[in-house]
Formats: structure tokens, sequence, C-alpha cells
């Protein structure tokens, strides 16, 4: 009675909020229905067959996006906290609904579900998922979670109780994920990329490359549109080109391959479903006139400017957008911690010297660290008004516009590119 | 002329952006036109002392987690090195520790469970485990006008007797929450608690810095020249108006 009452009140909210256009819905009806009936997480997912959890810093979206996409594929139905909002309240609120009132059997076989670092400990027991991915530790939101130290001793203990039949993934080229196959009971597989290691936090450096159960080899890539690799999975080989690009995608297609295999799809089912798989919102979007590149920590946003620096022409332009609000982590500190000495030293922006326009509450830090970064101040535009400063670096925009914004930047670009007629959907999400 | 500076264990204490502070020395160093290298000094590095090699100009010291400052505090107290630092800042050497640093160089910091790490004595002040992370952003009056940076930290920091804190908080938890005193600075040694990263933003003592290292170094005044510092102001005042 009381889930009922929960689901109700869960679902009167989200109807409110998506009414009065207050927001996407994506956390406030859980979070009261919680309240309400706290175990309605647990009580709700146990009707769904088989469920998948993803944790890690970056690429958690894009690999449950993806392996979705391998699911739907596959003929399956899913169900998934696509909103990026993954907190316990989240799953709630998705939960809440596609939840039948009368009937809380579930019309779906597979639960996708993304966890951020902290909330992975205490929601996966009430999940009970079959199999779970652990994707990578970088420096996030410290002031959120401490420090990564005691985010993975946290993360430790929580793999120890899990049951030893969970098909169990680990990024073997992150030391700190790597070693909490020591923590489990079963047996872990891994994947990697060849000739590639994460440095995230590691104290202790990794010595060499560690065995991998599902690799990619020979890897080249293409730009921002794509990267080439060989998938060697024991004996075995596949071509892949995946329409992503930078290294970091392509942990998060072994993630979310590696976990389709352990749901049975089969591996020509998946990758040739690649073709057709659009990048997650706001992570990498390709627009009319340029692109979207997320950035919320060091480690994302150095590998962004890896992939765009070499590609940047002279008449391009860059704009960036720094949020201090909670989601976006309140320190400014770890852009300091970013390689923007990238943007200085990539070959073809030499003969450069076009403005690049900083915005978002914290615009001036930015500007200071570019500055730093050894571009000139009077190639630097600040405009903390985000609407303004896209206006400001779309008139005469010969070239492609790269946009980086921070996460709750993202979020207000996506409705100012809606607003202005640039972008139809603020919320164009398939699933 | 030149400097060295002295990153002390940057391969193990860089959290939160401390290598901001080496990128502002390093820049506002060589936009004057002055030769910088900077040195790591990491477990089982000896420092440069008069004698062997080129002394070090000038130290900085970040943070870290847990577990990397515990085999720092172990490789301060067997290795030279505490005794160098202190020997270095007694003749005038600048320095800058922030908060694991800071600790790392007070009497001793104290854990919930387990020994007390020693600190190499540098600053008169100890190190309490304390339950709350203090979390935010702090600004501060000091001789170097105001400062404005992030603090995140749990252990409580006392100042002893007689020894003066680097500023009194305007906003912000500072050393412990309690006592409004924010850092140490002793000779010209300054510990605190302000990531950010601090220096960038805080122009002054940044210059500050490298004219002592200068002045110690070259053994007569220095005045460094003037830059435009317009962007670094805005950074500064923008952030101190959103705080205080």
């Amino acid at each position: 009675m009381r889930l009922f009452a929960a689901v109700l009140l869960g679902k009167t909210i989200l109807f409110l909020t998506k009414y009065f256009k207050i927001g996407g819905g994506s956390a406030a009806p859980g979070l009261y229905a919680l309240k309400l009936c706290p175990s309605l997480v647990e009580k709700i997912s146990h009707h769904i067959p088989k469920n998948i959890v993803i944790t890690g810093t970056n690429g958690k979206t894009t690999t449950a996006k993806m392996l979705a996409h391998f699911a739907k594929a596959s003929g399956l139905r899913v169900i998934r906290n696509h909103t990026g909002s993954n907190l316990e309240r989240g799953i709630a609120s998705t939960l809440i609904s596609k939840v039948n009132l009368w009937n809380p059997k579930l019309s779906f076989d597979l639960g996708i579900w993304e966890l951020d670092e902290a909330a992975f400990n205490t929601v996966t027991p009430k999940l009970n998922p079959n199999s779970i991915v652990f994707l990578n530790i970088f420096r996030d939101q410290l002031d959120r979670y401490g420090e990564i130290d005691s985010v993975v001793k946290k993360w430790e203990q929580s793999v120890k109780s899990l049951p030893a039949d969970t098909k169990f993934f680990l990024n073997g080229d992150d030391a700190n994920v790597s070693k909490l196959a020591k923590a489990f009971k079963g047996k872990a597989q891994k994947f990697g990329v060849e000739n590639y290691k994460i440095y995230g936090e590691a104290v202790a450096k990794v010595k060499k490359q560690e065995n991998v159960d599902f690799e990619a080899k020979n890897v080249k890539l293409n730009g921002l549109n794509s990267s080439k690799f060989t998938l060697t999975i024991f004996d075995k080989r596949y071509a892949i080109t995946l329409p992503l690009p930078g290294i970091y995608h392509i942990y998060d297609y072994l993630a979310a391959f590696a976990a389709g295999i352990s749901l049975g799809f089969k591996p020509g089912v998946m990758n040739g479903s690649l073709k057709n798989f659009s990048p997650a919102f706001g992570r990498v979007e390709k627009l009319d006139f340029g692109y979207i590149f997320l950035i919320k920590n060091p480690a994302g946003a150095t590998q962004v400017f890896e992939t765009i620096a070499p590609q940047i022409n002279p008449d391009d332009r860059l704009l960036l957008a720094l949020n201090d609000n909670l989601a976006d982590g309140t320190d400014v500190s770890w852009i300091w911690d970013v390689d923007f000495e990238l943007i200085q030293n990539s070959s073809r922006a030499k003969s450069r010297d076009h403005t690049i326009v900083v915005s978002g509450t914290r615009s001036y830090d930015l500007a200071l660290r570019l500055k730093y970064a050894g571009i000139k101040p009077d190639q630097i535009t600040v405009e903390q008004d985000l609407k303004n400063a896209l206006k400001r670096a779309m008139d005469g925009l010969e070239g492609r516009l790269f946009i980086l914004p921070t996460y709750t930047s993202m979020l207000e670009l996506q409705s100012i590119l809606t607003k202005e007629g640039i972008k139809k959907h603020y919320w164009k999400e398939s699933d | 002329m030149k400097l060295t500076i002295g990153y002390l264990y940057g391969d193990l204490m860089n959290i939160y952006g401390d290598t901001g502070n080496i990128i502002a020395l390093k820049k506002r160093a060589q936009w004057r036109g002055i030769e910088v290298t900077v040195k790591n000094i990491s477990i089982g590095d000896r420092i440069p002392t008069s004698d062997v090699g080129t002394q070090i100009d000038l130290y900085f010291f970040g943070g870290g987690q847990d577990q990397a400052q515990k085999s720092v505090a172990r490789d301060l107290a067997v290795s030279s090195k505490g005794k160098v630092i202190k020997q270095d800042v007694e003749r005038g050497v600048p320095l800058l520790a922030i908060c694991g640093g800071y600790q790392l160089l007070g009497e001793f910091y104290k854990p919930h469970h387990g020994q007390k790490l020693p600190g190499i004595e540098l600053f008169p002040a100890y190190t309490v485990a304390g339950d709350k992370r203090m979390i935010g952003n702090i600004v501060i009056e000091s001789m170097f006008g105001k400062l404005v940076g992030f603090e995140n930290h749990s252990g409580k920091t006392f100042l002893k007797k007689g020894s003066l804190p680097a500023g009194m908080v305007i906003c912000g938890f500072g050393n412990n929450g309690k006592d409004k005193t924010e850092g140490c600075i002793y000779k010209n040694a300054i510990g605190c608690y302000m990531h950010g990263s601090l220096l960038p933003k805080n122009p002054k003592l940044t210059d500050w810095l490298l004219k002592k290292a200068l002045e110690v170094k070259y053994g007569k005044d220095i005045n460094l020249e003037p830059l435009d510092d317009t962007l670094e102001f805005q950074a500064q005042i923008t952030a101190i108006k959103k705080f205080s």
C-alpha cells in the first residue's frame, strides 16, 4: 500500500513538473516517493528479470546507452535511467515513470542502471544486479565524494559482499579498478586497450600491461568522427568501426560489449548495430555548426582536448563554459589539472589568432587558466551569460564552433539551443 | 636571472589543482624573463644543498590522499629532507605548503586511529583529525590583501602560542573552523588550506614568493617588473564578491 501511495505521489510530481515545465522530472519524483517508501527501488526492480549496474567516473551514460542499443538490437525491452540522474532518486524516478500502477510487474527484460561512485555502495544491493561494470575512477567532484582512495576502499567493501556468480567486468587498464578483482569472490573479467593505461589517481604506477579478456588492438583514431580497432577476445578477432571519437569511447564500447556477451547477445548483432548508434545526450553532440563535448573533470576534459586539438582549424572557434553549481562540483581547482596547453600546442592552431569565448559562473577562472596555458588575453572573450556568449561565438562564424560546457552549463546550453530554434528537441532520447 | 623551484613530492602530493600553483609561479617568472626549473623531489631523492648541485630557491608542497600522505610523512622522518627544508627556510627561502603539505610541516598529525604522524616542526602548529570535512570557498584577509581559495580538509590545525596565522577568515572555515585563523606563516614560509588553485587568482602572493626567492638567491633587493594583471584581479574580485 505504501508502495502504491509512493508511486502515485511520484507520478503526480512527474506530471506536474512536465506540465509546468519546471524540470526534466529525473530526480524530484523519486526523491519524494522514496521518503514515503524507502524500499521502492528493491520492490519494483525485482520484477525486472535482469539488472545491470554500471559505475565509474567517466563514460557511464555512453556505456549504458550503448548497452541499451545492443539489447534492443537483440530484441530486448530495456528500462534505464537514461537522463544521467544516477543517484537512487534517479532510479526511483525512472521506475515510477515507467511502472504500471495496477501491476508492478514491469514489461521489461533488462534494467540498465548507471550509478555514481558513491551511490554504487548503497543502491547496488537493492538492485541485486546480475552484472556489474566498473569503468574507471578519476578525480571528479572530490568536494562531494572525498578522496579517491576512500571511494575505492568503499567499493572494495561492497564488492566483497557480492554473490560469486555476479558477472563482474573491470577496466584492466585502471589500476584502482583492476584491483577490485581481488576483493571479488567470483572471477572477474577485464577489458582494456592495447598500449594504453589510465593513471587516474594511482599512487602505485602500473608497471606493465595486464592481460585482459576483451582487448582493443591496432587502434586507429579517425578525428572527430570515429575510431577503428581490432577487438580480441581470446582467439577471436573482430574488426570494429566505432562511430565515436577518442580512446575514451573505446573503453565504453568494450564495457558495453563485454556486458552484452554476459547477457547472451551475439557479437555480430552488437557490432552490426554500431553504425546506427548515436552518442549520449550532450556528451558528444554534432550540431549543424559544430560540436558539443561535455567536460566535467581533469581526465575527461584532457581526453576531449586530446581528441579535438589536432582537428581545430584556424577558422574554428571555441566556447568554454564553467559553472560551479553542485552538479558541476563547487571546487573549480580541477581546471588547473586539465591540459589546456593542448589547445595552444596543436599544430593547426599555430596560425590561429581568433577568439575563444569563455562563459559560466566561473568564466574568469577559465579565462585565467587559458592565459596561463599560453593563450593571449586579447584572444579571450569573457561573457558570463551563456546566451550572450553563444551569440558572440556564433556571430560571423566561418568554421565550426566547439562548445565545451560543464554539466549544468550543458543543460542550460541545450535549453538555449532549443529556444533559439537551433535544435528541435531539448530532450531527444530515443529510448 | 634563474630560479629553481623544488616541488616536494609532486608525484604524490598534487591534489585539487596544486599543479596550478606551479604553473602560476613558472609563468609569472618567465613573463619577466626569469628562467625557471621545476625539480620534483620525491621519496628516495635528496634535496640539493650548497655543496651538491643547485640549491632550491622556492619550495612548493601540495596536498595528497591519506595513503600518499602516510608514505610522505615516513619519508620526511627518515630522510634528511626535513632538516634541509628547515635550514633553507631559516636562511629565508620562501615556501608554500597547502593542505596535506601544510599539515606535514607542522609538529604532528593525529589521526582518528593509530599513531601520530610526526611532522618536521617547521610551523609551530599541530593537526588533529576531525569528523566533519570542511569544504567550500574561503576568503581571508592577509598581508597580501584579500585572498580567495577553496578548502577541503577534515584535519583541524591549531596554532601554538606566539605563532602567526597567514590570515584571518572572512568566510569559510580556515585552520579549524573555530578561531577564525587560516594557515600559518613562519619567516618566508606559508602553510594554508587554500586550493583553488591559490596562486593564479592571488598574484600578489605569487609575486611575493618570487621576489623573496630571488632576493635570497642573489643577495639584493629585487623589484619585479609589473605585469598586466587585469584578468587575475577580475577573477579574484569575482570570486571574493561571490563568496563573501
